[in-house]
C-alpha cells in the first residue's frame, strides 16, 4: 500500500512552512502550494492523495480550486480549511465534493487525523476503481 | 444645546397662544360691538320717537282745546248782536250755554269800544271798570283775537283769558272769557315716561305755564332756558344739561294757537337705562369670555407643548437607540474583520508551538536537554498553548456574533425550556446560596427560536447574575428570579432578575458593547452580552436592561412567539 502523500494549500507561508515540518516529522510526505494556481500546477507532476485546502485565498479561492481539482482528479480527497466566518464556504465545498472540513485554528493532531481518514477514503475508492478496471480493462488509467 | 431647544418651545408656545387667543377674541369682540351699536341706535331711535309722539299728541290736544274754546266764544259773538249781549237775561243764558260747551269757562264779560266792562257774568263784580288802557284790550282791538298767558287770579287757580272783537256798523265790542286751565294742566302734568320723564309748558319768556313735577312752580322762571328758539313748526329734540347738571333728553314744540312751548324731557340716564344695563352685561361677558378664552388657550397650549416635548424626547431616545444599534453593528463588523485577521497568525503560532513541542520531546528523548531547562521549557510551552487557546476563544466568540448562519428554529415551550436551564445551574446556585425562583405564566405562548442559541443567551445571563449576586451577598441571601409571560401581539416576554450588585449608569450605557467587561483581566472576554444581543436581535427579539447599583439588575427579553402558539392560546383565554 502507498504511503499518504499530502498537499497543503494556503496563502500563509508561515503556516505552510511550520505545518510541513510538523507533518514531515510525523513521517508524512508533504507538498505545499501558496495559491490555487500553484496547487493545480503541482498536481500535474506529483501524485497526491489528500489536499488540505484553505477556503479563503487571494486570487483563486478555495471553492474554485476544489472544483478544478475534483473535475481533473476525482479520486483526490480534499479537506477544506476554514475560518469561523467562512463556514458557509466550507458547506458549499462539501456539496461540491470535499471530503471534510477543518476549522481554524487547527490542532496538528486533528489535521493528521482528518487527513488519515481522507486517505482511507482514497484507498477505498482506489480499490473499487481497480476492481472495476479489472472487470472492464478498456476503461481509462 | 439645551438653550435653542428651550427657545424653540418658548417661541412656539407664544405663537400658539397668540393665535388661540386672537382668533376667537376678534369675532367675539366684533359680535359684541356690533350688537351694542345696533341696540344703542335702535334704542335711541325708539326713545326719540316715543318722545316726539308724546309731544306732538299733546300739542294737538292743547291746540285743539284752545281752538275749541275760541270757537265757542266766536259762535256766541257772531250769533248775538251787541243788543243781545247787553240784555242781562239773555247774557245769563249765553253764559250757561257756554258753560255747557265746556265747564272750563269761569266767567264771561262784554266790553264796549272804550274798554268799559259793560256786562259780566261770573264770580266777581267787575261791571263798570275801565280796561281801555290794558295791554290785552289794545291787543284785541288790533288783532281781533287774544289769548293771555296763565295767571293765578284771586282764587289762586291757574287761569287764562281769551278775548274776541266784533265790529258792526261802526260799532266795536269785545267779549272776554276766563278759562280754567286745569284741562290741559292735567293733560300735561300727567305725562310720565319711565321714572323721570315729564312734560310742561313755557311761555315765550320761559315762564312755567304748568307746574313741573321735578321742581319748577307755576309762573316761575324756567332755569333751563330751553325756550330761546323762535316759534317754528315741528318738533325739536336735543340733549342738554339742566340747571342742576343732570343730562336730559328734550323734545320741544311750539303750540299753534299761542306762543307756548310744550316741553317733554327725560333724564338720559333714565331714558337709556336698558342701554346701560346692556353695556354692563356686554362688559361682563367680555371679561368672562376673555378670561375663559385666555385660560383655555393657556391650558391647551401647555398641553400641546408638553406633548411636543414628550414626542421630542421619545424621538431623541429612538435616535440614541438607533445610533447605539448602528454602532454595535459597525463594531461587530470591525471586530469580525479583526478576529479574522488575528486567526491566521494564531494558526501559525499554534503550529509553531506544536513544532517546538515535538522538537522538545525529541531532544529530551535523545537526552540533550537537562532537567531544570527542560522543566522551564515545558512550562513555557504549556503557557503558550494556554494563551493561544485564550486568543482563539475570543476570535471565535466575535465571529459567532457576526455569523449569519441559519439557525434551526423550532417551537419552544418556555416553561419546559426554563426548567431545563435552571436545573443546569441549580447546583452552582445552591453552592452560592442563591434561591432560584420561576414564575411562568400559563398563558405564555410558544416561542419560535433556535434552542441552542437561546440556551447560550440564558446561561450567559444566569452566570452574570450569579457573579453579581456573589459580589454583593457572598454565599447567602442571593435571589434569582426568572419570569415569563405573554407580551403584546403573541410575543413572549422573559425577564431575568437578580438582587446582585447592580450596574452603574455609566456602565449600563456600554453594557452591550464588545470587549466591555468589569471582570478582572482573564476572567471575562467582554463578549458575552455582546453575543447575546446579536443572537436576540437575529431572532427578531429585543433585549433591554434595567439596573440600580446596590439593588439589582433585570434583563428583559421580548421574543417572537410561534404562530401555532398563538392559535393554541386563544381558546384558553376566551
Amino acid at each position: 500500500m502507498d504511503k499518504m502523500r499530502l498537499m497543503l494549500v494556503d496563502d500563509e507561508e508561515g503556516f505552510l512552512l511550520t505545518t510541513k515540518k510538523l507533518l514531515e516529522r510525523k513521517g508524512i510526505q508533504v507538498t505545499t502550494a501558496a495559491s490555487g494556481h500553484e496547487a493545480l500546477e503541482k498536481l500535474v507532476g506529483e501524485s497526491v492523495h489528500v489536499v488540505i485546502l484553505d477556503v479563503k485565498m487571494p486570487g483563486m479561492d478555495g471553492v474554485a480550486v476544489l472544483k478544478a481539482v475534483k473535475s481533473r482528479y476525482p479520486l483526490v480527497q480534499v479537506v477544506m480549511l476554514t475560518g469561523h466566518g467562512t463556514v458557509e464556504s466550507a458547506l458549499e465545498g462539501l456539496r461540491s465534493g470535499a471530503t471534510d472540513y477543518l476549522m481554524k485554528p487547527i490542532d496538528i493532531d486533528e489535521l493528521i487525523a482528518k487527513a488519515e481518514e481522507a486517505f482511507v477514503r482514497w484507498q477505498i475508492m482506489e480499490g473499487k476503481i481497480r476492481v472495476a478496471e479489472g472487470k472492464a480493462p478498456d476503461k481509462k488509467q | 444645546m439645551a438653550f435653542p431647544e428651550k427657545d424653540k418651545y418658548t417661541g412656539m408656545r407664544r405663537m400658539i397662544l397668540f393665535c388661540m387667543i386672537l382668533v376667537p377674541v376678534i369675532p367675539f369682540i366684533a359680535v359684541l360691538g356690533i350688537g351694542y351699536y345696533h341696540f344703542k341706535t335702535s334704542l335711541e331711535t325708539s326713545t326719540l320717537a316715543t318722545m316726539n309722539r308724546i309731544v306732538e299728541d299733546h300739542r294737538q290736544m292743547i291746540d285743539g282745546f284752545l281752538r275749541e274754546r275760541r270757537g265757542d266764544l266766536a259762535f256766541i259773538l257772531n250769533t248775538n248782536s251787541y243788543a243781545d249781549l247787553t240784555d242781562p237775561a239773555r247774557f245769563y243764558n249765553l253764559f250757561t250755554q257756554l258753560q255747557r260747551f265746556s265747564n272750563a269757562f269761569v266767567d264771561l264779560g262784554v266790553f264796549d269800544q272804550d274798554g268799559i266792562h259793560v256786562m259780566y257774568q261770573g264770580p266777581y263784580r267787575l261791571v263798570g271798570i275801565d280796561y281801555g288802557k290794558e295791554e290785552w284790550f289794545r291787543h284785541v282791538l288790533q288783532e281781533g283775537y287774544y289769548i293771555s298767558d296763565i295767571f293765578l287770579g284771586f282764587r289762586r287757580i291757574p287761569h287764562f283769558v281769551i278775548a274776541l272783537k266784533r265790529e258792526e256798523s261802526g260799532k266795536t265790542w269785545v267779549i272776554r272769557a276766563t278759562i280754567d286751565s286745569y284741562v290741559f294742566n292735567e293733560l300735561v302734568e300727567k305725562v310720565r315716561i319711565g321714572k323721570t320723564g315729564e312734560a310742561y309748558i313755557l311761555n315765550s319768556q320761559g315762564i312755567f305755564q304748568t307746574a313741573r313735577r321735578s321742581g319748577g312752580n307755576l309762573l316761575a322762571k324756567d332755569p333751563d332756558d330751553v325756550h330761546e328758539t323762535k316759534p317754528q313748526p315741528g318738533v325739536r329734540t336735543f340733549i342738554r344739561k339742566d340747571a342742576r347738571g343732570d343730562e336730559f333728553l328734550f323734545a320741544t314744540t311750539w303750540l299753534q294757537e299761542k306762543e307756548w312751548l310744550l316741553v317733554v324731557r327725560q333724564e338720559t340716564a333714565d331714558a337709556f337705562k336698558s342701554l346701560r344695563s346692556a353695556t354692563f352685561m356686554i362688559i361682563l361677558i367680555m371679561i368672562l369670555g376673555g378670561v375663559t378664552i385666555t385660560v383655555l388657550a393657556y391650558t391647551l397650549t401647555r398641553q400641546i407643548i408638553r406633548r411636543m416635548q414628550r414626542i421630542d424626547v421619545e424621538k431623541q431616545q429612538l435616535g440614541r437607540q438607533l445610533v447605539r444599534a448602528t454602532r454595535l453593528a459597525e463594531l461587530g463588523q470591525m471586530a469580525a474583520g479583526f478576529a479574522h485577521e488575528i486567526n491566521n497568525p494564531l494558526q501559525i503560532m499554534k503550529s509553531d508551538r506544536a513544532l517546538i513541542e515535538m522538537i522538545f520531546s525529541d531532544l529530551k528523548k535523545k537526552g540533550i536537554l537537562l532537567e531544570p531547562d527542560a522543566k522551564d521549557l515545558k512550562e513555557t510551552l504549556a503557557q503558550l498553548k494556554l494563551q493561544i487557546e485564550r486568543c482563539s476563544k475570543i476570535t471565535q466568540a466575535i465571529l459567532e456574533f457576526g455569523r449569519k448562519s441559519e439557525p434551526t428554529e423550532q417551537d419552544v415551550d418556555v416553561g419546559a425550556f426554563i426548567s431545563q436551564l435552571t436545573s443546569m445551574i441549580s447546583e452552582k446556585a445552591s453552592v452560592q446560596g442563591i434561591r432560584l425562583k420561576k414564575e411562568i405564566s400559563e398563558q405564555t405562548p410558544l416561542l419560535r427560536a433556535d434552542p441552542s442559541q437561546l440556551q447560550q443567551v440564558f446561561l450567559n445571563l444566569f452566570n452574570n447574575a450569579i457573579d453579581a449576586i456573589t459580589e454583593r451577598h457572598g454565599c447567602e441571601g442571593g435571589e434569582l428570579l426568572v419570569q415569563a409571560g405573554p407580551d403584546t401581539d403573541g410575543r413572549v416576554r422573559i425577564s431575568v432578575k437578580d438582587n446582585g450588585a447592580g450596574i452603574s449608569t455609566e456602565n449600563l450605557k456600554k453594557i452591550f458593547a464588545p470587549f466591555f467587561t468589569t471582570k478582572p483581566p482573564g476572567k471575562g472576554t467582554g463578549l458575552g452580552l455582546y453575543v447575546c444581543y446579536g443572537i436576540i436581535e437575529g431572532m427578531g427579539g429585543t433585549m433591554e436592561v434595567e439596573s440600580q447599583r446596590g439593588v439589582g439588575t433585570a434583563f428583559v427579553l421580548n421574543l417572537p412567539g410561534s404562530d401555532a402558539g398563538q392559535t393554541q392560546c386563544e381558546p384558553k383565554e376566551s
